[in-house]
């Protein structure tokens, strides 16, 4: 993949989808534009989400049944596809999120270990 | 259960081709609607906004493609486009395919129809409840011939008594007899006294009424019978109220209490079965001549056919000491039902199933070698497609899939093919073989067939596959520029030659082995004569009394020997070629006699009539047997010329006389040889001794041979007229030209020959085709080459035989290969073989010639055709 944009991170697809999950999690249904939009305001710019990659990763979450979608009317009458989160998707975040914190933690508490700890 | 839900999706997509393209384009044009608006609020010239969106979202179609792939099954969905551009391959050169596909309906039909044999025999499970619990236990002697594996009654109960290995015992025997329903003919049936053990057993359910318990079982109890499914439906019409009816068997007052359903037929062709009603004490006589039932198993749980077997050891060990006299010199032994039914054939049907392989093999080779042509044709298609992207692993799966298409489309014709075969020959196959439904399509057929299939595709797909690896992409896109000698794939394609010719030389000797078997085995004497002779059976109540069997015996012979086509009439307690066992054991006195070494032991005969002239069996010495012979003192008989060569092969017999318990007994004559006492054709002559059939006890069930002047069939209805006549309770049965019976006994050789046959010569046409091909191909791919050697000088003549030399030399390694393979692989066709032994060099002198000729042919008109090449032309050629 091209990575003409230096400094900032692109998002692993797995990172993406729970970014994703959270999003629709946090705010309520949502079409894709505005998940995209809430990821790079959130991550402060610092991740670029190459912004079409989004819809596969929907697709995807919606084939395994954690969100569903509809068409609908946006807040500016345009009609767009807006994501809900389903119950096994809740239950997905959870699990996922409890994952990923427990990384975090073992990682972090690696990253804290000065030479004297180990000696 | 994620995994497993997207995996549906999948399929459903792909299923219902559902193309998510609209929605997806929906969904991007809002996106960049969205993102386009805000940068215009953002102050942005609406056209700049619009792009600056675009580059926003990044590569449509690289996301769309993303976006598909997560949608449908991508693997699957390139296998359909491979096959659809393979589909159309073959339509744009359909000869290709068409020659593929009938090499692989040959390849694959001969395999999968042998396979129906094997599956039927050696795999596919009795059907009985646990069916491979169930044993025959034999009674077998320590030296010289058994009975046939037949057991004595008092023997059995000993077995009973004393054995724990076995949670029941059964037996059976066969009487032909009568049955009478009161509303039709009396019918003349195939009948087996069982015991009641014999239902647990086997251990199958009746179809309708019930089988016979202890109770029935008991001497004197009330006489029942349990139907066949045919007998019910021949006899009854398939009556459901059959159950409850009264009849008469053996001049016996029957209720028939039960049917059995159609796959239980033990054993094989029995129309009904009655209960023996023997009980321990009632049968004391132990010795020769007292063993007539045949004894099956069902081993107790968690008891090993092993230990059963250690377990028979000790008891007949036993039994040994305890009647040295008579059971001094036997033994049981046990083997499995499937092996008792089936290990004879196995060897025949395994050698069968190794040649279809080997025609499988020839034709793979075959279509390989197509497609490697193909792919040559196609280098520089291949090379285009690599240049444009395609991977080598996707390269590889489209030659693949192209080959397994083939090989699937030869399957499914093959499968047609074995079908065809299977409905229009399989009850025509001997013995158990043929009856209905016992080699059969089935699943297993045919998941063997597809998946043979699947193999073979892949085998051969893989050919030039592999082929086109690595091969340098700008050679291969000018390749036509440097077409002259070829690569160097000569080696391979002249491998194949060799190893067509070697298989082909092997089945050919195989051929010709059992072929001359089957020759010897028909034409070598066989002491009677079978032409014009009927044989039918007659059988009365086993208890009636001796004067009234004798005269009615004498009766039906002289009415039958005025019959006008007539020329003589005999009869024997068993004809040549039945499956039938009496052995006796006597002192000779001019033999000493040693303690329980009996001096001789003969298969017994019972013959009346004009025996000698009804079969065609040459007196050799002495005279024949005459009414009042059997009830003489001493009673006289006559022995085989066996006997003879075995106990006096100097001096004259004539006036000697042997002795049982019953009496002695003057031999008065000696006759020649039999063949097929006993059953076996090809089995060794032994020992025999006829006796009259009207002895003090008679016979009660003989076998007539009528030979005659017409042809034997036209006497049929005659001789039914003339017996209903004596005796209208009477029905004759087993109605058979001795020539049927011959052609029954060599039913078995006679198929393995036939189909060996048939495969050798298939094989041998497949790789004569092949070889051909191969060839012509070769001149085809070097024609350039072929035009620059004649323009620097090359003769017509040399340019032939550099082709034909090539060849030639490797089928001459082929020849070489074979003729090796053959002597080591010809060793396992030994139990089949008669009077020919596997190594015999006529086969080999007659097996080569047969096969190089042909292959030889082939390879000349390829050969003769590169000579007939313009150099002008050649060199031209693109």
């Amino acid at each position: 993949m091209p990575n003409e944009m230096k400094g900032k991170k692109d998002v692993h697809q797995g990172t993406l989808a729970l970014m994703v999950l959270k999003t629709i999690d946090v705010l309520g249904p949502l079409h894709g534009y505005a998940i995209a939009r809430r990821i790079e305001q959130i991550s402060g710019d610092l991740l670029s989400v190459n912004q079409g990659t989004l819809y596969p990763v929907l697709l995807r979450l919606e084939q395994e049944g954690a969100i569903s979608s509809d068409w609908a009317t946006s807040e500016n009458n345009r009609r767009a596809r807006f994501y809900r989160l389903t119950r096994s998707g809740h239950k997905l975040l959870e699990s996922e999120k409890r994952d990923w914190e427990q990384t975090a933690a073992i990682i972090a508490r690696f990253f804290e270990v000065r030479a004297e700890d180990l000696a | 259960m994620r995994a497993l839900n997207r995996l549906f999706a999948r399929i459903r997509n792909f299923a219902t081709r559902r193309q998510g393209d609209k929605r997806f384009r929906e969904e991007i044009e809002q996106h960049i609607a969205i993102q386009a608006n805000e940068n215009m609020r953002a102050g942005m010239p609406p056209e700049e906004a619009v792009r600056q969106a675009r580059i926003k979202l990044g590569s449509i179609e690289a996301i769309r493609e993303q976006y598909h792939q997560e949608e449908g099954l991508p693997v699957l969905e390139s296998l359909l486009q491979d096959a659809r551009f393979a589909i159309r391959q073959m339509r744009k050169s359909p000869g290709f395919a068409l020659v593929a596909v009938l090499t692989m309906m040959l390849g694959i039909g001969a395999p999968t129809a042998t396979f129906t044999i094997v599956y039927a025999t050696l795999i596919r499970s009795l059907p009985y409840p646990e069916a491979d619990r169930i044993v025959r236990i034999h009674d077998v002697r320590l030296q010289g011939r058994s009975t046939g594996g037949l057991v004595g009654v008092p023997r059995f109960f000993d077995l009973v008594a004393r054995s724990k290995s076995f949670a029941s015992a059964g037996f059976f025997y066969f009487e032909d007899t009568t049955l009478i329903t009161g509303t039709q003919l009396p019918a003349a049936v195939k009948g087996a006294g069982v015991n009641a053990g014999f239902w647990r057993v086997f251990g199958v359910n009746p179809l309708l009424g019930r089988t016979f318990g202890k109770k029935d079982d008991q001497p004197n109890a009330p006489m029942v019978a349990v139907l066949s499914y045919a007998a019910w439906q021949h006899i009854f019409g398939g009556d459901s109220d059959v159950i409850g009816r009264q009849v008469t068997i053996e001049q016996q007052s029957t209720t028939i209490i039960g049917v059995m359903p159609k796959e239980f037929s033990v054993p094989a062709g029995i129309d009904l079965w009655r209960p023996a009603q023997f009980a321990p004490g009632s049968w004391t006589w132990r010795g020769e001549g007292s063993r007539f039932i045949n004894v099956v198993a069902r081993l107790a749980p968690g008891v090993s056919l092993e230990s059963a077997q250690s377990d028979l050891r000790l008891i007949g060990e036993r039994l040994r000491h305890e009647h040295a006299d008579t059971d001094g010199l036997w033994q049981f032994e046990s083997v499995g039902m499937r092996d008792d039914l089936y290990g004879e054939l196995k060897p025949a049907i395994l050698v069968l199933f190794i040649a279809s392989g080997f025609l499988l093999l020839v034709a793979c080779i075959n279509v390989a070698n197509l497609m490697l042509a193909r792919a040559t044709a196609r280098e520089r298609e291949v090379a285009l497609r690599r240049a444009l992207g395609a991977s080598e692993r996707r390269i590889q799966l489209q030659f693949l899939t192209e080959a397994t298409l083939l090989a699937i489309a030869g399957g499914l014709a093959g499968l047609v093919l074995t079908f065809l075969l299977v409905r229009g020959l399989g009850a025509k196959l001997p013995g158990r073989l043929g009856m209905a439904g016992f080699v059969d399509m089935n699943w297993p057929v045919m998941v063997f067939a597809v998946g043979l299939a699947v193999a073979c595709g892949i085998g051969f797909g893989l050919a030039p596959a592999l082929r086109n690896r690595g091969s340098a992409l700008n050679l291969d896109l000018k390749r036509n520029d440097l077409q002259v000698a070829g690569r160097a794939r000569g080696g391979a394609r002249n491998a194949f030659i060799s190893i067509q010719v070697a298989i082909s030389l092997v089945l050919l000797v195989g051929a010709s082995l059992l072929g001359e078997s089957l020759w010897n085995l028909l034409k070598s004497p066989l002491g009677f004569i079978p032409e014009h002779v009927l044989t039918f059976r007659l059988v009365l109540p086993w208890n009636s009394k001796p004067d009234a069997t004798r005269n009615f015996y004498a009766d039906v012979q002289r009415h039958l020997e005025t019959l006008p086509g007539v020329i003589a009439v005999g009869q024997a307690s068993a004809l040549p070629t039945e499956d039938w066992h009496a052995r006796g054991t006597f002192d000779a006195d001019w033999l000493p006699r040693t303690d329980h070494h009996d001096a001789v032991n003969a298969e017994v005969r019972a013959i009346s009539g004009d025996f000698l002239h009804a079969l065609g069996t040459p007196l050799l010495v002495g005279r024949a047997l005459i009414p009042g012979d059997g009830v003489s003192t001493p009673v006289r008989v006559v022995v085989n010329h066996r006997f003879a060569l075995q106990y006096l092969p100097v001096g004259n017999l004539i006036g000697r006389h042997i002795s049982n318990d019953t009496g002695s007994m003057e031999i008065v004559g000696v006759i020649a040889d039999v063949r097929g006492t006993g059953g076996s054709i090809a089995g060794e002559i032994g020992p025999e001794v006829y006796f009259s059939a009207d002895g003090a006890y008679p016979n009660t069930r003989r076998t007539f041979l009528v030979r005659t002047q017409v042809p034997p069939e036209q006497l049929v209805n005659a001789i039914r007229e003339q017996i209903h006549q004596i005796d209208p309770h009477q029905a004759i049965a087993g109605v058979a030209t001795m020539d049927e019976l011959l052609g029954k006994a060599v039913a078995q050789p006679r198929l393995n020959m036939a189909l060996i046959t048939a495969f050798a010569l298939l094989t041998l046409m497949l790789a004569c085709v092949g070889i051909y091909g191969v060839v012509a191909w070769t001149v085809a791919q070097r024609i350039r080459e072929i035009g620059v050697r004649m323009a620097l000088g090359a003769t017509r003549s040399q340019i032939s035989l550099f082709f034909l030399g090539r060849s030639l030399r490797a089928a001459v390694w082929g020849t070489l290969v074979g003729t090796l393979a053959a002597l080591l692989l010809t060793r396992f066709l030994r139990s089949q073989l008669y009077g020919v032994t596997a190594n015999n060099p006529w086969v080999y002198a007659i097996s080569i010639p047969l096969l190089l000729v042909p292959v030889f042919v082939a390879t000349l008109r390829p050969a003769l055709r590169a000579a007939t090449v313009n150099p002008v032309d050649a060199l031209r050629t693109e």
